[in-house]
């Protein structure tokens, strides 16, 4: 199965940063874009995304920081003509599970996986006295 | 109480609204004005997706304008949006007495000179913020509820001889 490219947009340097943090557990990461919202407006960003998956022979993931927020909508936008499909909420849990699954799995298949995996990410633990 | 924020924002409904002034004012709707976007069913659905505690409407300037008073007097609270200063005026001269607009993101393009991180404007940008100074429309700069507003004539002189 071909590799899912993926494409990580995100407010200010959240993005690049989740890749640094990533390649320390993960080792040196390739095929994975990153792009912040910074400074661009709508159409620009928009621009900016279209450039980036229209390089993608079959499609591919892109992922966002939060549901609604602008790197989400203008994904939105791009992603109507496009065989994309949209995570949000990325973590370093979704991304590292990404990394280790993307050869094994279609884009949309992995797109739910990555749901999964986030959701589960997310645990509760007492500390003592509360 | 209704009108609670009218703002200029080019990236409309998206985290800085919804985040931070949604969670100061806690609309109960969000009227996009924006022509491009009221013809657009896709655009709609998206605007309204991304604003999952608000009803949100998308209005033409002409039907913002025309429904703009009797929303003044509704209950519950409002925010308006437009995406630029030229859809701004054109809200007020169709008939909408807008007190102030919080201008929150004009982002860069060619040939926008920057005013701060948030805010780049053309001379015909500055035309038209003169023209809503001129029918005395307050323009503030402010991207969110904590950070300090600005008059926008303050921050640029050149509106002043636009």
């Amino acid at each position: 199965m071909a590799r899912v490219p993926a494409l990580l947009v995100t407010h200010a340097d959240l993005g690049a940063a989740l890749l640094r943090a990533v390649a320390q557990v993960y080792g040196p990461v390739d095929g994975v874009e990153v792009l912040s919202n910074e400074g661009l407006s709508r159409p620009a960003l928009e621009q900016e995304i279209a450039r980036r998956v229209d390089g993608w022979p079959a499609g591919g993931l892109v992922l966002t920081d939060f549901f609604g927020g602008s790197c989400h909508t203008c994904v939105q936008s791009v992603a109507r003509q496009r065989d994309v499909a949209i995570v949000t909420g990325v973590n370093l849990p979704t991304l590292l599970d990404y990394l280790h699954n993307r050869d094994q799995y279609a884009v949309w298949d992995l797109a739910e996986r990555l749901q999964k995996k986030g959701q589960e990410s997310i645990r509760l633990q007492r500390g003592q006295n509360v | 109480m209704s009108w609670q924020l009218h703002r200029v924002d080019d990236r409309l409904i998206h985290g800085q609204l919804v985040i931070a002034w949604g969670h100061v004012y806690h609309p109960q709707r969000i009227v996009v004005v924006d022509d491009a976007s009221a013809e657009n069913e896709w655009e709609r659905d998206l605007l309204a997706s991304a604003a999952p505690d608000a009803e949100v409407r998308v209005r033409t300037v002409a039907e913002a304008a025309r429904e703009y008073a009797a929303e003044a007097g509704a209950g519950g609270g409002a925010f308006l949006l437009v995406p630029d200063l030229a859809t701004a005026l054109a809200l007020v001269e169709a008939g909408a007495a807008v007190p102030r607009f919080n201008l929150g993101g004009l982002h860069y393009a060619p040939g926008k000179d920057k005013i701060n991180d948030y805010i780049y404007l053309d001379t015909a940008d500055r035309r038209a913020a003169r023209a809503l100074i001129e029918r005395g429309v307050a323009l503030e700069v402010q991207d969110v509820p904590a950070s300090r507003a600005q008059s926008l004539t303050a921050l640029d002189p050149l509106i002043a001889t636009a």
